[in-house]
């Protein structure tokens, strides 16, 4: 799916990022730890063509995206790529149905089917009847659900969630992976972002970050310290 | 299209007073056009109108103007006229008289007066005697407040008075206002016809030319010709007149004093735009959440770009509708005041729907654009 080879980035003379080496395939679900400030959504940003200037090489699907243009990039997002926030970042003013229905709006595909689409994820993620309902009249989990709802509607290959429990209680949460691995056994690739082990826990793999430096176990990580 | 302006509406929604005041500018503005627009066009038309709308395309006029006022008699005869006719590319000539007053002398046993005198109009008020319309060759006239006192001290109804040699029977006395400009009597269409016509002088030549015909050329050759052999030309002037010089030149003044208010309204729609532009600005940056998101989820920098742009336009345009309906009405009440009719046309419409569109256009570039090329993870930042 994705290969990352040396990747750097810093903000003038702090460096958030240094010699990332990462590689993922086709329908893995990784999960990266760290601390908090240690560049776990820096290295997601990169990874989701949100951020483009960093060093070194980032290859998703064999094709390097650092000098496209803001067209083509923009498709990608919204073709191949679906995103989770922390905190949901759903349109305050806009019901269940029109968030999900954003991806679509600027998607070149499936225009005609638009509402089987939206009634799909709406039950895929467990909110059929929510439809008009807006973002403030619903409980975190079900905001996260209509994030991910967003996420999937354009059916994209590989999902990037940042911290997609971090606001969420324990049972949530749990609630909230099952979604994850259900849509990870139906083939999409999900790369997350966590640092709470518990949720680690439902991904195939997990990477751990330590002061912007990538290591593959936690017992590397004690070695640096 | 239709979603992306449905957009701009739920979002220019939300901020209802905001907006509402941004557009106020808009409103004056439009509104002033609209009025400016709709008295212009009111008085040109109006003007246009009053000039009996001269035919001058096929006919050079030539007219005649007496050197000195005691020879005001003279003009064009049927001489004249006949050579005139030579003129190559002249189709046929008509003489015609710039008045249709006769001049006439008056006397009432020793009285005596010089007027000017006409045929009876259709209605005229009177303040003595009663008014009717005479037919036939009769000796009725109608003679104006002022002769009246001239001629007689008191009762100067049915009195005889002398016109050119014929008696005639005073029928009734009106006032001349300061407003409508009468002559000192009337008399009836034949008598007038019979006795008068032949007095006033034709002083204008109306040459008919063919349809390819050079009229400048055609005039000039007149004048020259006349000069030479025009029978009235030891006691007056020959000249090409133009009969829409005047409303051309009413039409200018008109549209100085248009372009002058233009220029005012335009001051006031770029203050306007100033407040569209700050207000777009403030809606960017509340809203630099919705545009990560949207960036996030495929949006081009150009699409959140047209976005805005839209919203800025829609906000303009609602402007310019309510300023239409708002000038609309100012229109209606000014033409209760108004000696003319103030007409909003549909190039008026056209023109305020542009210039509201292209307020929001110009002022909305700016800030849509900052939205545009922000960097998305900053955006993605914003709560
Ligand atoms: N725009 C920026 N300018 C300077 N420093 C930044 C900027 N964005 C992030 N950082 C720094 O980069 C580091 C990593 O941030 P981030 O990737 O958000 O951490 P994490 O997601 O792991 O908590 C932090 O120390 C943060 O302060
Ligand atoms: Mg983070």
């Amino acid at each position: 799916m994705l290969k990352v080879t040396d990747v750097g980035k810093s903000y003038g003379k702090f460096t958030v990022l240094k010699n990332i080496d990462l590689e993922v395939a086709d329908g893995e679900f990784l999960a990266i730890m760290g601390p908090s400030g240690s560049g776990k959504s820096t290295l997601i940003n990169i990874l989701g063509l949100l951020d483009q200037s960093y060093t070194g090489e980032y290859l998703l699907e064999g094709k390097d995206y650092k000098d496209v243009s803001d067209n083509e990039l923009s498709q990608i997002r919204g073709d191949q790529l679906g995103f989770v926030f922390q905190n949901f970042k759903l349109l305050t003013t806009y019901n269940v149905y029109e968030n999900i229905e954003v991806p679509l709006v600027y998607s070149k595909k499936a225009q005609n089917n638009k509402n089987a689409l939206i009634a799909d994820v709406i039950e895929k993620v467990g909110l059929t009847g929510k439809e008009k309902n807006l973002p403030s009249e619903l409980s975190g989990g079900q905001q996260q659900r209509v994030a991910i709802a967003r996420a999937i509607v354009n059916r994209p290959k590989l999902i990037i969630a940042d911290e997609p429990t971090g606001a969420l209680d324990s049972k949530t949460s749990k609630e909230i992976m099952n979604i994850f691995t259900k849509l990870n056994k139906a083939g999409t690739t999900i790369i997350m972002v966590t640092h709470d082990s518990e949720v680690a826990d439902y991904a195939m793999r997990t990477v751990y970050i330590r002061d912007g430096q990538l290591y593959n176990d936690e017992k590397s990580v004690r070695n640096h310290d | 299209m239709t979603d992306k302006i449905m957009i701009a509406f739920k979002s220019i929604g939300k901020n209802k007073n905001r907006n509402f005041l941004t557009m106020l500018g808009i409103i004056i503005g439009i509104a002033s056009v609209i009025c400016i627009l709709a008295i212009g066009d009111g008085f040109a038309h109006t003007v246009t109108k009053g000039m009996g709308n001269h035919n001058t395309r096929n006919k050079v006029i030539l007219q005649w103007q007496p050197t000195s006022d005691y020879n005001t008699d003279g003009g064009f005869t049927q001489n004249d006229a006949s050579a005139l006719a030579k003129i190559p590319g002249v189709d046929h000539v008509k003489l015609a008289s710039s008045v249709t007053e006769a001049g006439a002398k008056v006397t009432y046993r020793t009285k005596k007066t010089s007027i000017g005198l006409n045929k009876q109009p259709k209605h005229l008020k009177l303040i003595k005697g009663t008014y009717f319309t005479m037919t036939g060759a009769s000796n009725g006239i109608y003679i104006s407040e002022d002769l009246a006192q001239k001629l007689f001290k008191e009762n100067a109804l049915n009195r005889l008075i002398t016109v050119n040699g014929t008696v005639f029977v005073v029928q009734g006395i009106y006032r001349i206002s300061n407003m409508n400009y009468r002559p000192d009597a009337y008399v009836a269409k034949t008598t007038f016809k019979q006795l008068f016509a032949s007095q006033i002088s034709r002083d204008q030549a109306k040459l008919y030319v063919q349809a390819d015909a050079n009229k400048k050329q055609i005039g000039k050759t007149a004048v020259k010709r006349m000069k030479q052999m025009g029978e009235e030309k030891k006691t007056g002037k020959y000249s090409v007149s133009h009969p829409d010089q005047i409303s051309k030149q009413f039409t200018r003044i008109l549209n100085d004093i248009t372009y002058f208010i233009a220029f005012i309204a335009g001051i006031s729609l770029l203050i306007a735009g100033i407040g569209v532009m700050n207000v777009m600005y403030i809606t960017v940056s509340e809203r630099r959440k919705e545009i990560g998101i949207r960036r996030a989820f495929g949006a081009t920098s150009s699409d959140i770009r047209n976005q805005f742009l839209i919203e800025s336009v829609v906000l303009c345009v609602i402007g310019g509708i309510i300023g239409i309906i708002i000038g609309y009405l100012f229109v209606s009440i000014i033409n209760a005041f108004l000696p003319f009719k103030a007409i909003i046309t549909p190039y008026a419409l056209i023109l305020s729907l542009s210039v509201s569109t292209a307020v929001g256009l110009i002022f909305g570039f700016i800030p849509s654009n900052k939205a545009a090329k922000s960097e998305l993870v900053g955006l993605l930042k914003e709560e």
